[in-house]
């Protein structure tokens, strides 16, 4: 069960990479945050009604609803649809498949028997898709879902070396996330209104 | 209970400025919120909290205690200075009061990255602390504003992702989910030393946007050229330190796993000399003096980053380095405040003779610059000498000779400009302001304090720098 929503996850990540319509990356990440539901579900060792809540309100509440929700608000209100790409979706393609098989190598090398190898090898490849997403896109939109691809990896990462946080603390951190996303997205959107522009080559009037 | 008193007491008064309706009512506020800061420093000596843990992830130790109070310093000028920035910015009544509320709730952010006991809540307080200075880096609200702001967000908000990647490969040595200092400390040396080494990278590069060293110190160059001079000061200094304790927090932790250690002291000194090389290079370039002071901030920086990776007598003077750059940086970024007010602009190449338009600031401003470069009898002076003997009885003549090569460059690079700010004509038409000559007195308090300690250094500070460069 768990290795299967493992798969379908390493396919969002593909999938991702030759995404060229903003609305699809959304939705991508939406699918995430159901896959990472599940998977966190069937990681649960025993009912803990306090851990199955919060479980419930990171993954499906914050990362499948409220995340893609916002969004889809800064798509609709800057009208913005395709990226821009500094290379082609082959390029992304094969960038990709490159930082797939370095995760694999980087995994074998580095897990120890403490660590979930699967885990480990899919959230690295999760943080490297979403550093490929912001290195390779122009446009500002696409960076902020690579912010949002390398959180999710840092959820998966947490999963696999089997840490649990106090609650105290994943309720910070999740809020510090979600503050960042809602100032985010303000900013974006102030970007489009103000500089009338949503890529990065824009933002170049600062320098020495 | 005293902690979250303080916590409680220190947000209402840093949102009531959001309530009042007038400037005058928001100054009060933030004059309050001042005294709440000092009169919670003085109430932990009072009731002897020294080393106490409060709501278990806070613990009131020297080096928490020590930042505390340079921040305060800090944060008492900043405020004075802010009032008169924003009244000669003629902002609107909204945006002076917003201003003020993000100030005091960047200052409880940093005071509870000070305090932090825990290795998870010192990250997530460092969040914050980019959210709240979001707000003040866009309050300008001018184009380049605006791309600061996205560019300090999203690059903090990213490194510091990268650095709870590193927490958590750190927290695997925990024992039942204890990531206090203390728990950390005991059962590091068992855990993966592959895991260790690279939590203490990705820690120290995610922190290094708020430390201002290389390689994520960009966003923090940007933040301080486009944020108001007061709130700019309070960010190189107040907000550095954060970043600085956090690190040097990591560092001690780490200090009890032998051989993990000595690789992550190599790791800050190469840090280090990056960041003495980036912040040399660049002040030569620059042509802003807002972006000329932040470099300066990376360039001492990296010299902190070398003290640590040398350790013994280099760590204490690194410490020591960070106390005193806190008092000069500061008051140079509120004399600098008060030259943009006199001429519109901080343009390098376009302003100068400000030797003839206000004596005192001008004063203030070249000694505040001789004690940067660390003249006698300034207190960098003798932290640099430590340093420099340090490295040389390590042997590390190498590292001597790369750093006293970049320092000329600093040295040459600042001292020019200042002397064109003092002395030389201004290139253009300039439509000058009238100057207040209080607030560069003011400003210059924060450097005589410093220059006091480079020729006397009281024996409490020793021993409270004593006491942070305990490692065991």
């Amino acid at each position: 069960m768990v290795l299967s929503l493992i798969i379908l996850y390493v396919l969002t990540l593909i999938y991702l990479s030759i995404a060229d319509r903003f609305r699809n990356h959304t939705t991508i990440l939406a699918i995430q945050g159901l896959l990472l539901f599940g998977i966190a579900m069937a990681r649960l060792h025993a009912f803990h009604p306090v851990e199955l809540s919060f479980i419930i309100v990171e993954t499906l509440v914050f990362k499948a609803i409220a995340i893609p929700a916002i969004l889809m608000h800064i798509i609709n209100k800057t009208k913005i649809n395709r990226i821009h790409s500094a290379s082609t979706q082959f390029g992304a393609l094969v960038m990709s498949i490159l930082a797939l098989i370095a995760s694999c190598a980087i995994t074998y090398y580095m897990a120890d028997n403490r660590t979930d190898m699967i885990f480990f090898g899919v959230a690295l490849y999760a943080l490297l898709s979403g550093l490929i997403l912001i290195v390779l896109r122009k446009r500002i939109f696409a960076h902020l879902v690579g912010f949002l691809v390398i959180e999710n990896g840092v959820f998966l990462f947490s999963m696999a070396i089997g840490v649990e946080l106090p609650m105290l603390i994943n309720l910070a951190i999740m809020l510090d996330i979600l503050i960042s996303i809602l100032i985010l997205g303000m900013f974006l959107r102030r970007m489009d209104n103000d500089m009338h522009t949503d890529e990065s080559d824009a933002l170049t009037s600062i320098k020495d | 209970m005293a902690m979250l008193i303080y916590i409680i007491v220190s947000l209402v008064l840093a949102v009531a400025p959001l309530l009042v309706r007038t400037e005058r009512a928001s100054n009060i506020v933030s004059s309050l919120f001042f005294l709440v800061q000092v009169a919670s420093i003085a109430l932990i000596f009072i009731l002897g909290l020294h080393d106490s843990v409060m709501l278990s992830i806070f613990r009131a130790d020297s080096m928490a205690i020590l930042f505390h109070i340079l921040m305060t310093a800090v944060l008492g000028f900043a405020l004075l200075h802010s009032s008169s920035y924003l009244h000669a910015e003629k902002v609107t009544t909204r945006s002076y009061k917003a201003y003020y509320t993000l100030l005091m709730l960047l200052a409880v952010a940093i005071t509870c990255v000070y305090y932090s006991d825990n290795v998870a809540m010192t990250w997530v307080f460092l969040e914050a602390t980019t959210i709240c200075s979001a707000g003040i880096i866009y309050h300008r609200e001018f184009e380049q504003s605006l791309e600061a702001t996205w560019k300090y967000i999203f690059v903090c908000s990213t490194g510091i992702a990268m650095a709870y990647l590193g927490i958590l490969l750190l927290s695997t040595v925990a024992e039942h989910g204890a990531l206090d200092y203390a728990s950390l400390k005991a059962v590091i040396e068992s855990g993966n030393p592959l895991y260790l080494k690279v939590a203490f990278l990705l820690i120290v590069v995610g922190y290094s946007c708020k430390m201002e060293i290389f390689p994520l110190y960009t966003v923090g160059v940007d933040a301080n050229y486009a944020a108001p001079a007061p709130a700019s000061a309070f960010i190189s200094t107040a907000l550095v330190n954060a970043g600085f304790v956090s690190i040097m927090r990591i560092y001690t932790l780490y200090a009890s796993a032998a051989e993990v250690f000595v690789w992550a002291r190599h790791v800050l000194i190469l840090i280090g000399v990056l960041s003495l090389a980036v912040g040399a290079m660049f002040l030569r370039r620059t042509n802003n003096y807002k972006r000329f002071l932040s470099y300066s901030t990376v360039e001492n920086m990296g010299i902190v980053a070398i003290g640590m990776g040398i350790g013994g007598v280099a760590l204490w003077a690194a410490v020591f380095h960070v106390v005193c750059h806190t008092l000069v940086k500061s008051s140079m970024f509120f004399q600098v405040g008060i030259m943009r007010h006199v001429y519109d602009s901080y343009s390098i190449n376009r302003i100068g003779n400000y030797m003839s338009i206000n004596r005192v600031g001008a004063v203030g401003f070249i000694l505040g610059t001789l004690v940067l470069l660390a003249f006698p009898p300034s207190p960098l002076f003798l932290s640099e000498i430590m340093i420099f003997s340090e490295i040389v009885s390590e042997g590390s003549w190498w590292l001597l000779v790369i750093m006293l090569l970049l320092m000329c460059v600093v040295i040459y690079s600042i001292w020019s400009r200042t002397l064109r700010l003092g002395y030389h004509s201004s290139q253009d038409e300039i439509h000058l302001s009238a100057v207040n000559r209080r607030l560069s007195y003011s400003a210059a308090v924060l450097l005589a304090i410093a220059i006091v300690l480079g020729l006397w250094q009281p024996e409490v500070l020793k021993s409270a720098i004593d006491q942070i460069i305990n490692l065991n």
